[in-house]
């Protein structure tokens, strides 16, 4: 009989390749890189010096390295900042704005895919992803070299840190935790991290889970009201906390129980204070004073009961699929909680390995395991012809 | 001296290397002249657990049913694909007289894989309606 643990074990296999085949790829990445490195050359060969002075980088998913293909569209967003560092004192927001959407106006090469959205300038190349562009200021009442970027209305500046969130994600997704099965899916095993550094593809269980996460908000959010589906920030700062408290304070057999538990404690990092009367909820950025992530909850009660209610989900969800049997009910499973076209791929090309395997001899069964290819101790499937009607 | 090519194995000699072969650990009853051997697959750890009996006797081949879950049932009325009788569902492994299987080979370590890949497509099957595992229909080309 074959225990849960290797159940686990092919269920993170599972998710892996979910997110893989769900991530921007490298190609793409790279791709993206150079369109926006091209966009800053543009802006900062303005006659503009404020302009000239300006630096875009990436923020969000992309720099994170938690990317995820929306579920209705090609095409990925590719979320950039531009930051000038020097205005003059009380520069709305609105003129900055303007300003960066006249200079890319001046390129024959933007204008035409150009779209002007509430907050930001989107550069659209269809099919493959749209460059987001928001205007930032250095916020010199941060102490932590944080930016002031523009509120949804345009009227007024906000604080915000993004090289600061990512630095703080990053040390975050460096801790190792303490996993006791050698199968590892999200993970680099720690002797093959040393010896290939450079080779190292897998990114680690932090950022697995908060692609998984965010794939299964989407899902959960396409049979209901997608504006009150809890946002990405929130979701990528709980599932970080979450992550710190739980590979700092317990042993896990396998990586998929990690997981889990990230999920599971990821509403214990949200501080709920009484304001007026009223319950408010708080999810600090920790890297810039006064951004609360979850500061719109506390005007709309809609978002907190949607974000409970897609946690208990996704937490069920998760803690279910190792206990189902047959790779038809996984599969359906899987759709339901990420999508079918995604998982249909993962799974034919799972067929496809073993039918790869099988041909070249390398196909054998392991003994509570099951068909494997690389397998030691495997006994060989040889060459045979399925008959009969 | 008489040419000693390859023998063929006796039901007794089968009946033991399913015995001491891992993946088909079970149980069974060897009678003079056949055997009867029963044991739980699961082609990979998120598969199903399924219950195959294998029958062999002497100058036969080897029949594999599976005995639970019940096929016909999880298959919501199609026909199953590659399997000798519908239920209970015999399995169709090889190419009959094509060398595949000969009673010179022995069963633990090819009809034994062979049913465990059957399975792991019939699950495919069951999600997509399409047999990803090839072979022949009799009288047809090859799929």
């Amino acid at each position: 009989m074959i225990d849960i643990t290797a159940k686990k074990t092919q269920a993170a296999q599972t998710l892996e390749l979910i997110c893989q085949a769900l991530e921007l790829s490298q190609t793409q990445y790279d791709t993206a890189k150079s369109r926006y490195e091209a966009v800053g050359k543009w802006l900062s060969g303005s006659d503009d010096a404020a302009l000239r002075a300006s630096e875009i980088y990436p923020q969000g998913s992309v720099s994170l390295g938690t990317t995820v293909k929306p579920v209705e569209a090609d095409e990925f967003d590719v979320d950039l900042v531009c930051r000038i560092p020097f205005v003059a004192p009380h520069t709305p927001p609105s003129a900055l704005k303007q300003l960066i959407g006249n200079r890319l106006r001046a390129s024959g090469h933007y204008k035409d895919i150009l779209e002007e959205k509430p907050r930001c300038w989107r550069i659209n190349y269809a099919n493959e992803f749209h460059l987001d562009i928001t205007p930032s200021v250095p916020n010199a009442a941060c102490t932590n070299g944080g930016e002031l970027v523009p509120d949804k209305k345009l009227k007024e500046w906000k604080p915000s840190n993004p090289r600061g969130y990512r630095s703080w994600f990053e040390e975050r997704a460096l801790i190792v935790p303490r996993v006791q099965s050698c199968e590892l899916a999200f993970m680099e095993a720690r002797a093959a991290v040393e010896e290939f550094p450079k080779q190292t593809r897998r990114k680690g269980l932090l950022r697995r889970a908060v692609q998984i996460i965010k794939r299964h908000r989407d899902m959960w959010a396409c049979t209901r009201e997608a504006s009150i589906a809890p946002i990405s920030i929130i979701l990528t700062t709980l599932a970080a906390k979450s992550y710190v408290h739980c590979a700092g304070n317990f042993s896990y057999e396998t990586e998929y129980d990690l997981l889990v538990d990230i999920v599971r404690y990821m509403p214990h990092f949200i501080e709920k204070n009484m304001v007026n009367g009223r319950e408010h909820y708080f999810i600090w950025n920790d890297t810039t004073a006064g951004e609360n992530f979850a500061e719109k909850w506390n005007q709309d009660e809609r978002l907190v009961r949607a974000f409970y209610a897609w946690q208990l989900q996704a937490t069920s969800d998760l803690e279910n699929l190792p206990s189902l049997s047959g790779l038809d009910q996984v599969r359906s499973a899987l759709s339901s909680s990420f999508g079918d076209s995604v998982v249909s791929k993962v799974m034919v090309e799972l067929t496809a390995s073993i039918s790869a395997a099988r041909t070249t001899g390398a196909l054998g069964i392991v003994p509570r395991s099951g068909l494997s290819a690389t397998g030691a101790g495997r006994i060989v499937v040889p060459s045979n012809t399925f008959f009969g009607s | 001296m008489r040419p000693s090519g390859p023998k063929k194995l006796t039901v007794a000699q089968q009946y033991l290397w399913l015995r001491s072969t891992e993946v088909c650990e079970g149980s069974g009853r060897l009678y003079p002249c056949r055997l009867e051997w029963e044991f739980w697959a699961q082609p990979t750890p998120l598969s199903r657990s399924y219950r195959l009996r294998v029958l062999y006797g002497d100058r036969g081949t080897p029949k594999v049913y599976v005995v639970e879950p019940n096929l016909v049932e999880l298959s919501g009325g199609r026909t199953l694909p590659h399997v000798y009788q519908q239920q209970p569902t015999r399995l169709c492994l090889y190419f009959p007289d094509s060398g595949e299987w000969t009673p010179h080979l022995v069963i633990a370590k090819t009809i034994v894989p062979w049913a465990y890949l059957w399975l792991y497509y019939f699950e495919d099957w069951l999600a997509t309606d399409d047999w990803k595992g090839g072979g022949l229909h009799p009288g047809a080309e090859n799929e």
